[in-house]
Order: C-alpha cells, then structure tokens, then sequence
C-alpha cells in the first residue's frame, strides 16, 4: 500500500493570551498530521481552544509557539486551497445567493471570467440551483449553510475546514446536511480532499470522522487520537457506534 | 390541509434517515425526542413527507414508502428529479404554471397571492406562496425574483455528466 500523501502539518502548537503580565495558555502543544481523504474531527468541552486551533490550522490567528504547515509551506490566511464554513453561515444578507459565492472567489483572487462559471458550478454541487437570485432571508438555515460550503469550495479546495458548521441547524436538516458532506468529501472527481471539523457533539464526530483528536479543557491538550473504523454509512443506533461515543465521553468528563 | 407546506427537502431527507436508522418504521414521538424537535417544529415535515407520498404516518407510527425509499438512496441530483415529477402533478402547482402559460408574461406575487387567498383564506396565502415559491426553485421550473415580485416559468438545468 502506498503511503497516504500528507496535506498539513500540526507541529507542537501552543496559543496563549497575555494580560498584566500574566500568561493565559488556551492551547498546548498540538501536534497531528492530516492526509489526502482524511476525515478528522476534532472534539472537546467548551472553552478547550477547538476554534482557536482551527483558526491558526486556517492562518487567521497565529501559534505562540510552534507551527502549521501546508503541503510543506508555512500557511497563509489567503491560500486558495483552504477554506473555512462557518457556525454562523457569514454570508452578507444584501447580496443573493450567486453574489455571495462569486465575492468569496473575489476575495481568493479567481479571475473575473471565470467567477460566474465556477459559481455556477458549486451552486449546483450543494443543491442550490434554482436559488441562485434568491437573498439570504429566502432561506432556510440549511440553504444558508449551503452557501457558505459552496463559497468554500468554489476555489476547488483541497482541505474544507468546518467550526461548528450544523450546530445552528435543527437536527433533521443537521443530519441530512453531514451526509451531503460526505458525499462530497468521498466522491474523488470534487473537493474537498480532505475535511477537519471542530464539534462539541461526540456522536456527531463518530458519525462523519475516520481520526478523532480529543482535547481537555483549559488549556486545550491533546488527551487521544482515535481512529473510528466504523463502516459507513454509520447507525447511530448501533451498539458499535455508541461504544466509541461512550468512550470518547470518558475521555473528556 | 394546505396544499403543501414551506420545510425544506433537507428536512424531510432527515426526517426520513432517522425512520430508516429506526428499522424503516417509527413512533413519531419517539422520533421528536431522538432528534429533540417538539410536534410544532417536526409536524409540519412529517405532514409534507406524507403529502409528497415519501412516508404513511398512521396512530402516531411513520412508515417509509417506496417513493421515499428512492428519494433516499438517490444522490443529490437524481432526488432533485424524483421531486421534480410529484411537484409537477400537485394541483397547486399545476394552476399557478398554467396561469403563466396562459398569459403568456410572468405572474406577479400579487396576482398569485390573490389567488391563493381565493382559495384558502388570506391567513393561509402568504405561507402557501411561499411553498410554492420554495418548491417551483427547488425543482428549477419556476425562478422568483424578490425584487420584482415576478416568478417565470424556468426550465430544469440539463444533468451534469
């Protein structure tokens, strides 16, 4: 078998805040590898640094120590090939479904010619044609959520990072939604390659992840790193599928 | 009962997995407490997944039906097309497409608004349009422009190969 290509790097990553002097650790030394087709969830109590781990892994906040790598190189916020959804969608109200994906391949520096072609195209990859003039207050949470992946991954993403992406969604439309995703994410012709999650739902974390990286409360160590061999599609009603939840739950309380 | 309600396709989608991950067959509370959705927010997609014949709720019990079975297993587009041929035939619908073929313009908000209210009472109308708004883009056979308040006939993009 030949080894699995490795698209990012967690070296040794530790956050901490300073205030009068004083050190506030968030994050403590983090270290993980992400592979082309991983599914890796990380998991872990409110206030463990999940969110500030993602966005240094995105290169919006920056390690005290330590560093992220992609694909070998130190990352940048503007790189085109990692994108990030959101928890509360950030999409503008003002402008209509089309508008909102083809300003985020603005942002990412995708020529004018070819931002309507490519929007088009990830409109209709997560099930928005139709919608395309439609305006934010036209849609359900769902549709919202939508447009933020399909902005994601116009720039034909290699690694979808996701904080919290259903949490703000009823559980029907949640549950429908982590399927289209891994749908996406295990059909090799579309991006993303590749998905980190940050969830404070454990089962949410056994239903999608291949990896779990669980980490304690303040400040945010890395306790295990499980691999869930779980076949798919997943039950959640299975004996298997709550073992690994249970154990994961005793990891952290 | 109104002639189909504004939850979204995602909605019944889940709706139907987690009947499925019960073995095909639920109590519908039982359902509502699994996925800690009250009767007032699951109602509604329980009624609209029996009124598009995807599922047969009877004494508080949900049952996938064959239709609902397939709209299951299809992948993104092919479900958008299952969906496409039961919104075709809802009579609803039919009467709103019919009107724009025969006046040969776009119909405004207004106008079909009015003809809602004929029919179901002006409390109903507004949420009844905007069914009918959801499902007509959903399936790309009509596309609405909030701005103008027109809604035109559209034809189903071609599948992707």
């Amino acid at each position: 078998m030949t080894k699995k290509k490795v698209i990012l790097e967690v070296n040794d990553v530790s956050r901490s805040y300073f205030e009068g002097g004083k050190e506030f650790k968030a994050l403590e030394h983090i270290r993980f590898d992400l592979y082309a087709q991983d599914f890796v969830c990380i998991v872990g109590p409110s206030g463990c640094g999940k969110s500030t781990l993602l966005r240094i892994i995105v290169g919006l906040d920056r390690p005290t120590s330590g560093e992220v790598l992609f694909e070998g190189k130190p990352i940048e916020a503007k790189n085109p090939q990692v994108a990030m959804v959101f928890q509360s969608f950030a999409i503008f109200p003002w402008l209509t479904v089309e508008q909102n994906v083809e300003l985020g391949l603005e942002a990412r520096r995708v020529a004018p010619s070819m931002r309507a072609e490519k929007a088009k195209r990830y409109i209709e990859i997560v099930g928005l044609t139709g919608f395309e003039n439609a305006f934010p207050r036209e849609l359900s949470g769902g549709m919202k959520q939508r447009v933020g992946l399909a902005r994601a991954l116009a720039t034909d993403t290699v690694l979808l990072c996701m904080d919290e992406p259903f949490s703000a969604l009823d559980a029907l439309t949640a549950q429908n939604l982590r399927d289209e995703i891994l749908e996406l994410w295990s059909d090799p012709a579309l991006p993303p390659d590749a998905v980190l999650m940050v969830t404070h739902s454990i089962e949410e974390a056994v239903y999608l992840a291949d990896r779990v990286i669980v980490l304690s409360g303040r400040p945010g160590r890395q306790v295990a790193e499980l691999e869930i061999d779980l076949p798919r599609p997943r039950n959640r009603r299975e004996p298997e599928f709550y073992g690994w939840v249970d154990d994961i739950y005793s990891l952290i309380v | 009962m109104q002639p189909i309600s504004r939850v979204s396709l995602g909605q019944i989608v889940g709706l139907l997995k987690a009947v499925d991950e019960a073995g095909g067959d639920a109590d519908v509370a039982e359902i509502g407490r699994s996925v800690e959705m009250d009767l007032d927010a699951l109602g509604p997609i329980v009624n609209a997944a029996e009124f598009l014949g995807l599922a047969r709720a009877e004494e508080g019990n949900l049952t996938i039906e064959e239709l609902g079975r397939k709209v299951l297993n299809a992948g993104l587009r092919q479900r958008k097309a299952i969906v496409r041929e039961i919104i075709k035939e809802l009579p609803s619908f039919q009467r709103l497409t019919e009107r724009i073929q025969a006046t040969g313009r776009p119909a405004t908000r207004e106008e079909v608004l009015a003809a809602i209210e004929e029919r179901f009472g002006s409390h109903n109308a507004p949420s009844i349009f905007n069914a009918l708004i959801y499902w007509g883009r959903y399936v790309e056979l009509l596309s609405y422009d909030s701005r103008s308040e027109r809604i035109e006939l559209r034809q189903p993009s071609p599948p992707a190969a």
